[in-house]
């Protein structure tokens, strides 16, 4: 896909914001080798996934408020059936948990094509309900998971490459094929504009339920990959809501316009290096987490001022 | 030979309101079938049912004897029926190429008929950015590109200037004379006659009068049409002390390469028509005179003061208004029609303690009873038919005042009766002391309308027009560049 100047930029200087907070970052370390590496992709990993499963359904004219419970649910789910399992039972209960979440997404699409509510408003509702179910089927932190499965998460002692295959592996598997592929381009379009969609000959309706499944897919991947990094599952809502909002942070920053049709998924995957750096540097300094949260949102809120601005002085 | 299209007895209803009563229509192969209507007659509901873009409640189709029921545009391409929307059916935020790609175009197929077209098309640019009337075009390219046997244009010409119009004259004629037929729907009666070979009006989704062009002229059509009220265009009453003093005057303004140099003055009172082909620059003169971009020089004086716009809120304050050619832009789709009537006049009552709701209901009523807007579908502008959203447009400014507006198009998609009414309410304007500033594509309006009018070309005044004179050869010539 050819990205416009103005998404080129945007990536550009995203880029140089999170080359600046990793020199930042690897300068708090005392030292920095391929374990810490490790680390910091082990870290964005959920994030990213959840953002790039956000960034979709935004660019898809929707925005789906339930993808932190999503990605939460799956992973009680398959941290508390792989605990102590063998490796094809990890395996069997990840497969699953990823179709599960297909099929969560696809039903909260089609409740919103079918009701005509607004996005907003069935998935906070369907938020609460998934939250509802993991902590039914989890109710505390607990489970585990096969160590040989989670290895292909989180790789050898000191190598990174299991962990950066986890984290580019969907960006190659599914994005690159999806934005060429006519339903990708449909996505763009009921986000861009629903008339023009369908005059072109798009089921607004059926494209929305498959959006919302493709952000399932992606939140199943991030509660897979929480379930083996973490080799635990956490019910709780605190956890899942600021996914959701990082994942909507994450999917702004990286030049997802919240009004749908523009944006891509490398933005979002970039960005939320950032997002996972903000907090870690400031822990680094001993400042207190609210700060970090504060700063966070302030950023959030600036990175939408710019956009819009752009956006407004490109129209023009 | 049998038809190529037949439709028998087909209804629609949205909710209340009646698109379709009971329409019948027939297309021979290799014929040019001129569908006629006043705005909201139903003609687009029409051709969406038979494109598979919504489905009917009642009727048949049937194409070429068999009976056919397409359940997506898609579907009915595929078929030999292709269809050109009045709503550009583009995806804005998406590349030309990727937009093909979402209708299952072939790319070379329509390069092919880009330059077919005799247009120039990159494929890569986003479609948000190219201008309507290029849109239209490369609607009708994609249309092309699927090899029709049953082509639809529905009020392609509207947004066209007389170059791009003749082209698609000429697309028609080829099509024809390949055997293939084509629908085409127009509100320019003259366009009519010229090149459809047979006519069908169509009056409150019914079907009231079908005949070949040789057994009738377009007095035909237009009592058809608007049924007993039928009103005349008269041609202005030319005041013909126009004062000393212009209002507005224009001294060299420039845009890069849009505009090169222009030079020209509004006085109290006058409308003054502007008369130019495709991209001759009138895009930017008016974004600039609105307040939307700024001239890279020049000066731009109004009611003797050098004005300075950095923002359209400046132009508006200063008493200039701009119906803009694109209603997309213009209109809150989702809102109802007395909200966008009366949504620049919010501006002005909020500096007043009160909204006066019953100053702001006359208004708006007298808006929509001069400009007859069908306020059966009134809880969504959306939802009207194109003519009906574009009185909208103009009806928002009848609202709020002015000294100076500017026309871009305005009776674009604007049935025969309606336009008369338009005309008048300009006259109306200009008596009461009011300037106007109006491009039109439809060149006959000039002579209708202004008192004088300026042709431009590349970018430059090509010539200024007593209007009188202004018949449409002359302005052709110059709108070509020749004289
Ligand atoms: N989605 C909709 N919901 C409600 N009413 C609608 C809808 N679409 C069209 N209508 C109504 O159906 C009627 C016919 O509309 P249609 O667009 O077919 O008119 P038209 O003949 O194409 O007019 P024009 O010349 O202005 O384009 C209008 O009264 C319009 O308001
Ligand atoms: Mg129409």
């Amino acid at each position: 896909m050819k990205l416009s100047l103005r998404e080129q930029y945007w990536n550009l200087s995203i880029l140089g914001l999170v080359i600046i907070l990793t020199v930042w970052r690897s300068n708090q370390l005392p030292v920095f080798g391929s374990y810490e590496i490790k680390t910091i992709i082990l870290g964005i990993i959920p994030i990213a996934l959840l953002a790039m499963g956000q960034s979709l359904i935004i660019i898809g004219g929707g925005i789906n408020l339930a993808i932190g419970a999503e990605a939460i649910l799956i992973n009680c789910i398959t941290a508390k059936y792989s605990e102590g399992s063998d490796f094809a039972t990890s395996l069997r209960w990840a497969l699953l948990g990823i179709v599960i979440s297909v099929i969560v997404g696809a039903v909260t699409g089609w409740i919103i094509s079918k009701s005509g509510i607004a996005d907003i408003v069935v998935t906070l509702a369907t938020s609460f309900v998934l939250i509802g179910f993991a902590l039914f089927i989890q109710p505390g932190p607990g489970g585990g998971v096969n160590l040989d499965f989670a290895k292909y998460f989180i790789g050898g002692e000191d190598s990174y490459l299991a962990p950066l295959f986890v984290l580019f592996l969907p960006i190659l598997l599914i994005w690159l094929p999806l934005q060429k592929s006519r339903l990708g381009i449909s996505f763009y379009a009921i986000g861009s504009s629903k008339d023009a969609a369908f005059l072109s000959g798009v089921n607004v309706a059926r494209t929305r339920v498959s959006l919302y499944a493709v952000g399932g897919l992606f939140a199943g991947l991030c509660g897979v990959s929480l379930t083996a990094i973490t080799q635990a599952a956490s019910p709780f809502a605190v956890i899942s809501n600021t996914a959701t909002l990082n994942s909507v942070a994450a999917a702004v920053l990286g030049g997802v316009a919240l009004a749908g049709g523009v944006g891509g998924l490398f933005g979002p995957a970039l960005a939320s290096l950032v997002l996972y750096y903000i907090p870690t540097i400031m822990l680094g300094y001993g400042i207190d987490p609210a700060y970090s949260q504060i700063i966070q949102g302030a950023l959030t809120i600036l990175v939408v001022l710019v956009g819009g601005l752009l956006r407004a002085r490109g129209k023009r | 030979m049998g038809n190529l299209l037949e439709i028998r007895a087909v209804a629609k209803n949205y909710g209340p309101v009646v698109a379709l009563r009971n329409a019948n229509f027939t297309v021979a192969p290799g014929e040019i079938h001129a569908l006629m209507g006043a705005n909201g007659a139903g003609k687009s509901t029409l051709v969406k049912i038979l494109t598979g873009v919504i489905s009917g409640d009642a009727g048949t189709i049937k194409l070429n004897g068999e009976e056919i029921h397409f359940t997506s545009p898609d579907n009915a391409r595929k078929n030999g029926v292709a269809p050109v929307f009045q709503d550009p059916a583009l995806i804005p935020d998406l590349s030309l190429r990727r937009n093909l790609r979402l209708t299952n175009t072939n790319i070379a197929k329509f390069e092919e008929k880009i330059a077919y077209l005799g247009l120039k098309i990159n494929l890569e640019e986003q479609v948000s950015r190219i201008e309507l009337p290029i849109l239209r075009m490369i609607d009708l390219a994609r249309a092309l590109a699927h090899d029709p046997k049953l082509l639809i244009l529905d009020e392609i010409t509207a947004a066209l200037p007389a170059n791009l119009a003749e082209v698609v004259i000429r697309v028609m004629n080829e099509e024809k004379a390949r055997g293939n037929s084509v629908v085409f729907i127009s509100h320019r009666l003259s366009e009519i006659g010229e090149i459809c070979d047979r006519v069908t009006v169509l009056r409150d989704g019914i079907d009231v009068d079908s005949f070949n062009t040789s057994e009738g002229d377009e007095d035909r059509i237009v009592s058809a049409m608007l049924g007993s009220k039928i009103t005349s265009a008269e041609s202005k009453n030319r005041s013909a002390s126009i004062s000393k003093e212009p209002l507005l005057t224009v001294r060299g303004i420039k845009d890069g390469d849009k505009l090169v140099n222009i030079d020209f003055e509004i006085y109290p009172g006058e409308i003054l028509g502007i008369v130019a082909l495709e991209g001759q620059g009138q895009d930017s003169l008016f974004d600039i005179l609105a307040g939307e971009v700024s001239a890279k020089a020049g000066e731009i004086h109004f009611s003797n003061k050098k004005v300075d716009f950095s923002h359209p809120a400046d132009a508006i304050k200063l008493g200039i208004s701009y119906v803009p050619g694109d209603r997309k832009t213009a209109l809150l789709p989702q809102r109802s029609i007395r909200e966008n009537l009366a949504l620049t006049k919010f501006r002005k009552l909020r500096s007043w303690n009160w909204i006066n709701q019953k100053n702001e209901d006359s208004l708006v009523d007298k808006a929509v009873s001069n400009l007859e807007i069908d306020t059966r579908a009134s809880s969504q502008v959306k939802q009207l038919s194109g003519g009906n959203q574009q009185k909208v447009t103009i009806g928002r400014w009848i609202t709020t005042g002015f000294d100076l507006l500017l026309c871009f198009d305005p009776t674009r998609g604007i049935d025969v009766g309606t336009k008369n009414q338009i005309y008048k309410l300009l006259s109306g304007l200009s008596a009461e002391g009011k300037s106007v500033l109006l491009f039109t594509s439809e060149l006959r309006e000039v002579q209708l309308v202004c008192d004088r009018a300026i042709v431009l070309y590349n970018g430059k005044v090509q010539g200024v027009f007593d209007a009188a004179k202004a018949d449409e050869e002359l302005l052709l010539n110059a709108a070509y560049g020749r004289n």
